[in-house]
């Protein structure tokens, strides 16, 4: 256990459990789906394999000493909130020169729509 | 049921902080401070999920054997499998909340903790079969699909992994349900026998309507109760008499009978009694389900113990 107002803390969790990441296609990143009870990490596997992928699509499991993991915590949740207006990192603030863009292109190509 | 929680009283300034925010629909993780008696009530509706889950796959798997068709057995052993790897989640969910799997494990076996009354009941023919994928499982669906807005976050998500899977075992049900609806008069008598055995628990299952007490307000406000005993009973209801009646078997219930306007169902009072005495481990099949998981535990020591020492080694 951390201090009150902590804003990082290693999980808390007995040493035989071990959290797993669970990768559904090699485009895709590994996921936390869950955790298992094991003695080490070969038999964490084999018992991730049985619960976490016997039915959806899996190529490839990472598991990892749950304890070992660092998190922030909840009290630290407001550092994600955005200090200010972050618009300008998203494409669909820039609505007006779309816009400017799309009726430029429809004017130009006014005779092959007829 | 407050008066269990013993330890020192919560920090006033805490629960100030806790309150708005459960209520406001924010969820709990794991390690984060919660009231005791929050903690204590998740603990208890978590680790009764998961012992029913795993007292649940014994009446199945006692037909995996005895299934009509290979096609049948297999899907049956995957919903079997399923009902436990759903004890394992939940059983990781409730030792996060303080109690070890082991203490968890021995409080089912020696009968000092509580599972479902469903599984307390015999699966005496194949159509019982049918009646729990698709009655039992369609019952537990409601509770669980409720839940899946509780506000202790480990158990949310376990629970949108478990109801994905419920809803395979639906359909497999109806599967199951349909052939034996559609096949000979024997097989139609046999699924509306045990229809008529199931009734009962399926509707005890819910529980009593609930009374309108200042414990069940504070579970509803804490987010550990989504709906009223009443209410999921009802939403079954809605769903699953239908089936029955499309199929042209018969509600075991002569008093049941749909309200239109208000789309409620009236239905004869069960023996509120049976469920208290089953709930405590006093069902038809209890001791020997008890039994049977006591004595697969002490078998499978070696197993455990072979695991531990291979990897100490």
């Amino acid at each position: 256990m951390t201090a009150a107002g902590s804003w990082e803390r290693r999980l808390d969790a007995p040493r035989d459990v071990w959290a797993v990441f669970l990768q559904s296609r090699t485009r895709d990143p590994h996921i936390h789906v869950g955790d298992v009870h094991a003695p080490d990490a070969e038999m964490a596997l084999v018992v991730a394999k049985e619960n976490y992928a016997r039915r959806d699509p899996c190529v490839s499991l990472w598991v990892v000493r749950a304890g070992e993991i660092h998190a922030t915590t909840a009290d630290a949740a407001e550092m994600f909130d955005p200090a200010l207006d972050k618009s300008y990192r998203f494409g669909g603030s820039y609505r007006k020169q779309q816009q400017v863009y799309r009726s430029a292109w429809r004017l130009s190509h006014r005779d092959e729509d007829q | 049921m407050a008066g269990e929680v013993a330890g020192p009283p919560d920090d006033p300034e805490l629960l100030a902080r806790f309150n708005p925010r459960v209520a406001s629909g924010e969820q709990i993780e794991a390690g984060e401070w919660m009231p005791a008696e929050y903690r204590f009530e998740a603990l208890r509706l978590i680790q009764m999920h998961a012992n029913s889950e795993i007292m649940g796959a014994l009446p199945e798997r006692e037909w995996i054997p005895r299934a009509p068709t290979l096609a049948r057995k297999m899907a049956l052993t995957a919903k079997v499998q399923d009902e436990v790897g759903h004890a394992m989640l939940l059983y990781r969910v409730a030792e996060t909340l303080g109690r070890s799997r082991e203490e968890m494990f021995a409080e089912l076996v020696e009968g000092r903790s509580r599972f479902h009354n469903v599984f307390h009941y015999p699966a005496e023919t194949w159509a019982d079969v049918a009646i729990i994928q698709v009655f039992v499982d369609g019952a537990a669906m409601q509770t669980q699909g409720a839940l899946r807005s509780c506000s202790y976050a480990p158990y949310a998500r376990v629970l949108k992994r478990i109801c994905y899977e419920e809803d395979f075992h639906i359909q497999l049900g109806l599967d199951v349900w349909r052939a034996l609806a559609e096949g000979t008069p024997r097989q139609r008598a046999m699924l509306q026998d045990a229809l008529n055995r199931w009734w009962t628990p399926i509707i005890h299952f819910f529980g009593m309507p609930d009374r309108v007490s200042p414990h069940t307000e504070k579970m509803l406000a804490w987010h550990i109760k989504i709906k009223s005993n009443e209410e999921l009973r009802q939403q079954f209801l809605r769903r699953f008499v239908p089936i029955i009646l499309e199929y042209g078997l018969d509600v075991p219930d002569p008093g049941l009978r749909l309200v239109e306007s208000e789309q409620r169902y009236v239905y004869t009072e069960p023996d509120w009694e049976e469920l208290k005495r089953v709930g405590r481990n006093n069902g038809p099949k209890s001791a020997e389900r008890l039994a049977l998981r006591q004595a697969f535990y002490r078998q499978h020591a070696w197993v455990r113990d072979a695991v531990t020492r291979g990897a100490a080694a």
